[in-house]
């Protein structure tokens, strides 16, 4: 039952046999946690986005296609939720940017660790887009062609978007380290 | 320098890859921005998420099961009656003659009837409906738990009983959708100051994040000034989470308004 592929078990579920949901779950929920995590810096949220993204995923099981792979399909529900999330606090701030420790004079003394803490300040002070496209690409491991489709982009603008936020990244970053 | 990174991320086509090596060879300016994008690539590998609580696990089964219950069709005496009647096609016919008849003598019947009868009828018919409400509710399993909350809402005057019932199950019931859908339902009867005033007073029992938050949500579709008092209170609890804090500050504001 676990060789079969994410579309075929989606389209079990589709065709009523639910518990097959509770694979998919297993299979996907920590990268999806991680992805919901980076974008909002908030545990607790992130993991009830991640029920939710699933109960959306029951919930719109006859929107599920087939023809593309169910991994885009799963990132696009989560922008969805994700959006849920940010308009229900109309008062949301960067993320990571309130996480504690997060002061230049609290940085860990250890080159690498400082490197390390320096980097994930430089990232969260992206805008939100900048930051997804990076999120999406390094932590998710997506390629651009799935990144293309969650988007709703061409490849090329992919492309583009990702050299972009890497210039200001680096930017951020350097200022940082000044 | 725009290939750098789709080089390193291994999303050139064959031949642009070729061609970006031979410049790599030949280009040491390329080479150390390449070098340099290539470690701080690297570098955002060390930046960790925490690990995921396990229990969404069991929390997702849980849901997928009392989802998959109330989701599922009920196969009962009709439906076992409609397959043995479905290998029997060449009685359909005079199967619907006779409902016809049938049909034409009850509303000639009914017609006829008093109708304070009928009236009586659906007050029986609410009664019972109210009493299985308040077995069911007791009930051990959340489905059938879910399924008696629902109940109420067919229900054209429910009584004080149900409502007491309701208020009991929005304060105690262990499980979260359970309580969701209590508290739906008891905001569809939100025209009843009794169901108001427990509503209310249900504010500062909510220890779930999700309840609290779907709490200052009714009370603020309902417009209801008597709750930023426990909604005040509720801010001051220690363990509150601060994504509902935000919501709770934002919602007692709008109420004030």
């Amino acid at each position: 039952m676990n060789s079969l592929t994410d579309n075929a078990l989606m389209l079990k579920v589709k065709a009523g046999d639910l518990d097959r949901m509770g694979l998919l779950f297993e299979r996907h929920y920590k990268p999806l946690f991680g992805f919901l995590y980076r974008m909002t810096a908030d545990r607790e949220s992130s993991e009830d986005m991640v029920q939710n993204v699933f109960l959306r995923m029951l919930k719109y099981r006859h929107t599920f296609k087939g023809n593309g792979e169910f991994r885009t399909w799963m990132y696009h529900l989560a922008r969805n939720v994700l959006n849920d999330h940010h308009k229900g606090n109309k008062r949301h701030a960067a993320p990571l940017a309130q996480e504690p420790g997060d002061v230049a004079d609290e940085a860990p003394e250890n080159t690498m660790e400082e490197q390390v803490h320096l980097l994930n300040r430089a990232l969260n002070k992206l805008s939100d887009e900048n930051r997804e496209i990076l999120v999406l690409s390094r932590y998710q491991e997506l390629a651009y062609r799935e990144i293309a489709q969650i988007l709703d982009i061409s490849e090329a603008n992919v492309r583009v978007r990702i050299h972009r936020a890497m210039v200001q990244l680096k930017s951020a970053y350097l200022k940082l380290a000044d | 320098m725009e290939k750098i990174i789709d080089y390193i991320n291994g999303e050139l086509p064959e031949h642009e890859k070729r061609a970006f090596e031979e410049r790599l060879a030949l280009d040491p300016e390329l080479r150390a921005a390449c070098e340099e994008e290539k470690a701080l690539w690297n570098l955002m590998a060390e930046i960790k998420a925490p690990a995921v609580n396990e229990h969404i696990k069991s929390r997702f089964l849980d849901t997928l099961q009392v989802y998959k219950e109330a989701a599922a069709p009920r196969p009962g005496f009709l439906s076992r009656l409609k397959e043995i009647w479905n290998f029997q096609p060449q009685l359909k016919l005079s199967y619907a003659l006779v409902l016809l008849c049938v049909g034409l003598g009850t509303g000639l019947y009914l017609n006829r009837k008093n109708h304070g009868e009928i009236a009586r009828m659906s007050a029986e018919v609410s009664e019972m409906k109210q009493m299985m409400v308040l077995s069911l509710i007791e009930n051990p399993s959340a489905t059938e738990r879910i399924r008696a909350v629902s109940m109420t809402q067919e229900i054209r005057n429910v009584d004080d009983t149900v409502i007491e019932a309701l208020l009991s199950t929005l304060n105690r019931d262990p499980n979260d959708n359970v309580r969701l859908m209590t508290l739906e339902a008891l905001t569809e009867l939100a025209d009843n100051p009794k169901v108001r005033e427990g509503l209310v007073q249900s504010i500062v029992l909510q220890t779930s994040p999700i309840m609290q938050s779907a709490m200052a949500d009714v009370m603020l579709k309902l417009q209801e000034k008597r709750s930023v008092k426990p909604l005040q209170k509720m801010l001051n609890r220690d363990d509150l989470n601060s994504t509902v804090k935000d919501k709770v500050e934002q919602t007692i504001q709008e109420i004030l308004i």
